[in-house]
């Protein structure tokens, strides 16, 4: 096969995975709990921090992701507690808190890091050979890695006791309560699932991008397009959104043009709000 | 006891209320006075957006300039005020930060280090009412009554370095890639005929959106089956980062050869050591320019603002050279006259952080540097002498 085409659908699976990976955190917040977390960007930019100081320390690359769980959960579980607790169920007001959260945290790291672009050096370096191409390896472990934590959570959230009484919170929170289940602490921890989520997101692309305090952005916004696409509160939704938002934009740069392919993406979003609201895999 | 703890009294209150009254039409009745002897400086910089970046560099190699022309006099005997002000959000709010600048604080000169949408917007606002320097890289040909570049030009920046790299390092097919807007776009135009001039053809030419969040896989992959023999690579700031470490990541680094018009020290620190491999930059300016003008400098910038002060390069340095344009336009115009200044503008001449430059057809004819990147260091291995703007506006 034309290795041109070859390569080209290796971007589009790798476009489409690490956009369901970096989605995963906000669609753990947003879908479960109803949170719209915008501050979602700024936690994948602390992962990416979190690697560039252990790659700075010359530790190895793996350790980025114990100090990246342990900063992201200790925020996400700061910030439930103070900020996001007393906004359930006042969706707007979640919104315009977690925007000031964002803004905080991005002037965090621009008074800690300063400005400036900080590269990671890539931990697995080189191409390997794949029917008839080359390709970085570090973008097919990615690619792995990618669907394997969103696999392993949501066969985590479809078997395991925590699941079913995180799916028993979110369906009918009194009824939960009255079961003995302890909501209070339930959201608490899937709070802080989402925001190391989103850390570790950041972890896999630090090598990949500049690191600064901005970064977050770049992510957050077809992160949401893909939730507003593929419907929230499943896994089917998740995937289906990241395989439209990020199929399209790289079937459609690769093709044509990158202007053409985030002119798409933009239309498909602005489509499906209007037309089909709750995504492709509607909960009922 | 208690009762006096309570708070403020009525009359304490009336008494502070009446002080700060004072104090707060003191600075007005000053105003009148200290304003004669200052010379304002509106300094469009990048304060936000993703420029912001170079915003610290800008300010303080401006603050160096500004300091140093005090310490001698001023200038026509007025100390300089800067006032520092962003231009690094849409081009519409820097054109409302003008107006106001031009009819509240009455300021004597522009000096602006922004991106060329900006400046044509600020160009059709300030409509030659007030000097205007403009100091970075640019796309060319700007003429306008009073607006005087001292920024490279395509001229000098893309002829020289493109030639060289066609000659010496036998490029022919070269591919064009850039952010969507008029430097860019401008750039390719005079970079399609110094190609042509060297027997070359332009094997592709493409956009992306600018300010989107863009990758390059895609790109980077049609690239590699274009075959090109060099890049000219006219990205900036995140998307000149995420795109040569794609590059490199995808291993096209080692047989294609890369030139970027903005790649200067905070850059390349993005892209990292092993993503700069047979990358190029081409500029009036690097932090570790040879010249003793340039030593010396930065041996001041250092003096003044400690080792951790931010990082030099282009965009920033070139705010120096703006500020001391500024005082050798209006010394020796004797003033601020619209007319005055376009006649004085010819033959200044004026130090920059690199070295002093004259002003010819209110361009400057400069030194060009052209480098390739060892690492996160630019390493220059060619000198292009007193090269023309080649943009020669008449009087």
């Amino acid at each position: 096969m034309d290795p041109l085409i070859v390569t080209q659908a290796i971007n589009l699976l790798y476009a489409v995975s690490t956009l369901a990976v970096l989605a995963l955190g906000l669609a753990v917040i947003f879908g479960l709990l109803g949170v719209l977390n915008i501050a979602h960007g700024e936690f994948i930019m602390i992962g990416a921090y979190c690697a560039y100081l252990i790659q700075s320390w010359n530790l190895p690359y793996l350790v980025a992701v114990t100090l990246t769980l342990a900063i992201c959960g200790l925020l996400g579980w700061l910030v439930e507690w103070i900020i996001i607790r007393p906004l359930y169920r006042r969706p707007f007001d979640t919104l315009v808190a977690t925007w000031g959260l964002s803004l905080l945290l991005r002037k965090g790291a621009e008074a800690m890091f300063g400005l400036g672009y900080r590269s990671v050096a890539i931990p697995i370096p080189g191409r390997v050979a794949l029917l008839g191409t080359e390709y970085p390896i570090y973008r097919l472990v990615l690619i792995a890695l990618s669907l394997a934590v969103v696999g392993g959570l949501v066969i985590w959230y479809g078997k395991s006791r925590t699941g079913s009484r995180i799916r028993a919170m979110v369906s009918n929170p009194e009824l939960a309560q009255a079961q003995g289940i302890s909501v209070r602490r339930l959201a608490a921890g899937t709070f802080i699932v989402g925001t190391c989520l989103a850390g570790l997101g950041g972890v896999m692309v630090a090598p990949l991008a500049p690191v600064q305090p901005f970064m977050g952005l770049d992510y957050v916004l077809r992160a949401f397009f893909a939730l507003i696409v593929g419907g929230l509160g499943s896994a089917s939704g998740l995937l289906s959104g990241s395989a439209v938002i990020g199929g399209f934009d790289s079937v459609i740069s690769a093709a044509t043009s990158a202007t053409n392919g985030y002119f798409a993406v933009l239309v498909l979003a602005i489509l499906f709000l209007w037309l089909r609201p709750r995504g492709i895999v509607a909960r009922s | 006891m208690i009762t006096q703890k309570q708070g403020p009294t009525r009359r304490t209150l009336l008494g502070a209320a009446a002080a700060g009254a004072a104090l707060g039409t003191l600075p007005g009745l000053i105003r009148p006075a200290a304003a004669a002897g200052e010379f304002k400086i509106g300094l469009f910089i990048a304060l936000s957006g993703p420029a912001s970046l170079f915003g610290p560099t800008q300010k303080a190699c401006a603050e160096l300039a500004a300091e140093e022309i005090n310490k001698n006099g001023g200038i026509l005997g007025r100390q300089i005020k800067l006032i520092p002000t962003d231009a690094g959000g849409p081009p519409a709010e820097s054109t409302k930060s003008a107006i106001r600048l031009m009819l509240e604080e009455n300021v004597d000169v522009f000096v602006g280090s922004h991106d060329s949408a900006t400046r044509e917007a600020l160009v059709a606002t300030i409509k030659g009412k007030v000097p205007y320097i403009y100091t970075p890289v640019y796309e060319g040909s700007e003429c306008a009554f009073n607006t005087y570049v001292i920024a490279d030009t395509p001229e000098q920046q893309i002829r020289p370095s493109l030639t060289w790299m066609m000659k010496e390092r036998n490029a022919k097919g070269i591919y064009l890639i850039g952010d969507d807007y008029v430097w860019p776009r401008k750039c390719n135009e005079q970079a399609k005929q110094y190609i042509a001039e060297n027997g070359g053809k332009v094997v592709a030419e493409e956009y992306v959106p600018f300010g989107a969040p863009n990758k390059f896989e895609e790109i980077v992959t049609r690239i590699k089956s274009a075959k090109p023999d060099a890049v000219l690579i006219t990205l900036v700031g995140a998307d000149n980062v995420n795109f040569n470490r794609t590059f490199a990541g995808f291993g096209l680094d080692k047989d294609i050869a890369r030139l970027s018009l903005l790649l200067e020290e905070n850059t390349l620190l993005g892209i990292g050591p092993e993503s700069s491999g047979n990358l190029f930059s081409s500029m009036s300016y690097f932090a570790n320019a040879p010249s003793d003008a340039a030593k010396k400098f930065k041996a001041d910038y250092v003096a003044k603002f400690g080792d951790k002060a931010p990082q030099l390069g282009l965009i920033g340095a070139d705010c120096y050279g703006g500020i001391y344009c500024a005082k050798a336009l209006v010394t020796k115009a004797g003033g601020t006259d619209a007319k005055k200044c376009m006649a004085a503008s010819e033959g200044i001449t004026f130090p920059t952080a690199a070295g002093t430059v004259a002003m010819r057809g209110r361009h400057v004819d400069k030194t060009m540097f052209l480098a390739t990147c060892k690492g996160t260091e630019f390493d220059i291995i060619k000198t292009f002498a007193d090269v023309k703007s080649g943009d020669e506006c008449k009087a």
